[in-house]
């Protein structure tokens, strides 16, 4: 094929690469017909031609930067806010609270956080949810990167009394842990504890709540990397203190082999392990989402096999465990 | 994952077309809207963005009427395909029962195909779900660009290249005058229903 019939082809892609919206190879086309034009000077209007197409690529160049640059999740009409939060809720029939705070999740995790943060906030007035709604006021906070925020928040519910003492522990160890995560130096207030006898038969309704979850709250917790989650969570004293584990991979690394480490620490339901960086077999196959059917699990009183779920993988940045890996892992059954 | 309502013997399952970006996802959930309006039991919500790329996803009801004594109901989803909005694709592929993988046939978009390929089977298995169980259709999209003269890739090179492993149903394409269209969500249903009988037991 001559030069003059090359550049017409690539002109004839490129125009249709456009044309699909094919941007960035409708501009590969363009380049390759400048090539072939600038180093066959004898075609006609060959100049003329390399002008025009230089104009065409500065056009693709601006219509790539502008969809590179467009924020991933703006906000969208309130309409379109409803629709995803009925859809994407996971709970479609039962418990109001519950339902509510399943679609403020999914509101959040579209990135509509304005109207996620004015339902969570709401949802603090149910006693059932409102644990789980400040954890993901908090999460919010800190997916706009306003830990400042996330820390008032915190500071407020200390001060009024809408937050038993135990149910401000559990939010505050959540808080304290993801600041640590993002190496976000800094004093959680406290308030002084009371007795809270009156609270016993309370607590025991919410805990029999808290087990008959709605079906779509156990795949919530096994499924997702847990950027949001309604985790109703178990009360600690449901679970063994767990000293060490034992993971063994459900595929890639070694077969039969059980990797053991040690628990940082523990609340719940959820352990903490520091992976050193050494371990890069273990590491490759460990990711938020990945289910380990496999463990083992030691208790200073019995040793327990079950599953597990990872929950999130994060790199130290820094102090004497830099490099390692530090990995939440939710207990699914013992 | 279908929620089966056993009193009102209704069940709702959900399909997710699946794919690179730009390679006709959406146009797909479009001309099935325009052309089957007795099973469209809604309005097609889109959420586009600049060079009309899908955002978040798109979004089409539809009623199949009764089947073997249940009511049958179907969300069409698309996901974004942009690599960008990979956590919305992951968000929109939850529960998912059906799957169709469009492919785009422009021989550039090769390499884009099998990444986008390779994404939903990492999604599907951060659902403790398998590419290899899900019902799955393929469709090569965009052979009406044959005669342009672009360089497509032969059909058998995209099942080379997609469908060695999966031996999924596959059907050529070109959604945009709606050739393909029905054989590819005809099949993907039947899959996904044939499924959904086998875990609900639904139509005994």
């Amino acid at each position: 094929m001559g030069a003059a019939a090359q550049i017409k082809t690539l002109l004839k892609e490129a125009d249709l690469y456009q044309q699909q919206g094919l941007l960035n190879e409708a501009k590969e086309r363009y380049k390759k017909a400048t090539e072939i034009l600038k180093a066959n000077a004898d075609i006609a209007n060959g100049q003329e031609l390399i002008k025009s197409i230089v104009k065409k690529v500065v056009a693709l160049n601006q219509a790539i930067n502008r969809i590179n640059d467009a924020t991933t999740k703006p906000e969208v009409s309130g309409q379109k806010q409803d629709l995803i939060k009925n859809l994407f809720s996971g709970v479609r029939e039962g418990d109001g609270g519950q339902r509510d705070l399943e679609g403020a999740i999914a509101l959040a995790k579209f990135g509509q956080f304005d109207r996620a943060l004015s339902e969570f906030d709401r949802l603090l007035a149910d006693n059932t949810v409102r644990v789980a709604a400040a954890k993901n006021i908090i999460r919010c906070c800190i997916e706009l990167e306003d830990l400042d925020q996330a820390v008032k928040r915190f500071a407020a519910w200390v001060k009024d009394d809408g937050f038993k003492d135990s149910e401000l522990k559990k939010i505050r160890f959540f808080l304290d842990n993801r600041l640590r995560n993002l190496d976000h130096d800094c004093t959680l207030p406290e308030r002084t504890p009371v007795l809270e006898v009156e609270d016993i038969e309370v607590d025991h309704q919410a805990s029999d709540k808290t087990s008959e979850g709605p079906a779509g709250f156990v795949d919530e917790v096994e499924a997702e990397s847990v950027d949001f989650d309604s985790e109703l969570e178990l009360h600690e004293e449901e679970f063994l203190d767990i000293n060490s584990v034992g993971i063994q991979l459900p595929a890639g690394g070694p077969k039969g082999q059980m990797f053991e480490f040690d628990v940082s620490f523990q609340t719940g339901n959820s352990i903490n392990l520091i992976i050193p960086s050494t371990e890069k077999t273990l590491l490759k196959e460990l990711k938020a989402g990945t289910k380990l059917p496999e463990m083992q699990f030691f208790s200073p009183i019995a040793i327990l096999n079950g599953s597990g779920v990872v929950t999130s993988k994060t790199r130290i940045k820094s102090g004497p465990k830099e490099g390692d890996y530090s990995l939440d892992i939710t207990i699914l059954t013992t | 994952m279908a929620t089966f309502n056993f009193k009102r013997r209704e069940i709702e399952c959900k399909i997710v077309y699946y794919g690179p970006g730009r390679c006709g996802k959406t146009t797909n959930l479009e001309y099935i809207f325009k052309t089957y309006k007795k099973q469209v039991s809604g309005e097609m919500v889109s959420i586009d963005t600049e060079g009309d790329r899908t955002l978040f996803f798109d979004f089409l009801p539809m009623g199949l009427g009764k089947i073997k004594g249940c009511d049958v109901k179907v969300q069409l989803y698309t996901v974004p395909g942009q690599v960008q909005y990979s956590s919305t694709r992951k968000l929109v592929l939850k529960e998912v029962d059906g799957v169709v993988f469009v492919a785009d046939s422009l021989e550039v978009r090769r390499e884009k195909n099998m990444l986008s390929l390779k994404d939903l089977h990492e999604n599907l298995k951060s659902y403790g779900s398998s590419i290899f169980k899900i019902p799955l259709v393929m469709q090569y999209n965009k052979r009406d660009l044959e005669e342009e003269g672009i360089p497509l890739m032969p059909i058998a090179q995209m099942e080379h290249d997609l469908n060695r492993q999966l031996k999924a149903p596959s059907h050529a394409a070109a959604a945009i005058n709606g050739q393909g269209v029905a054989k590819t969500i005809t099949d993907c249903l039947k899959l996904t229903l044939l499924h959904l009988q086998k875990e609900l037991k639904w139509a005994k």
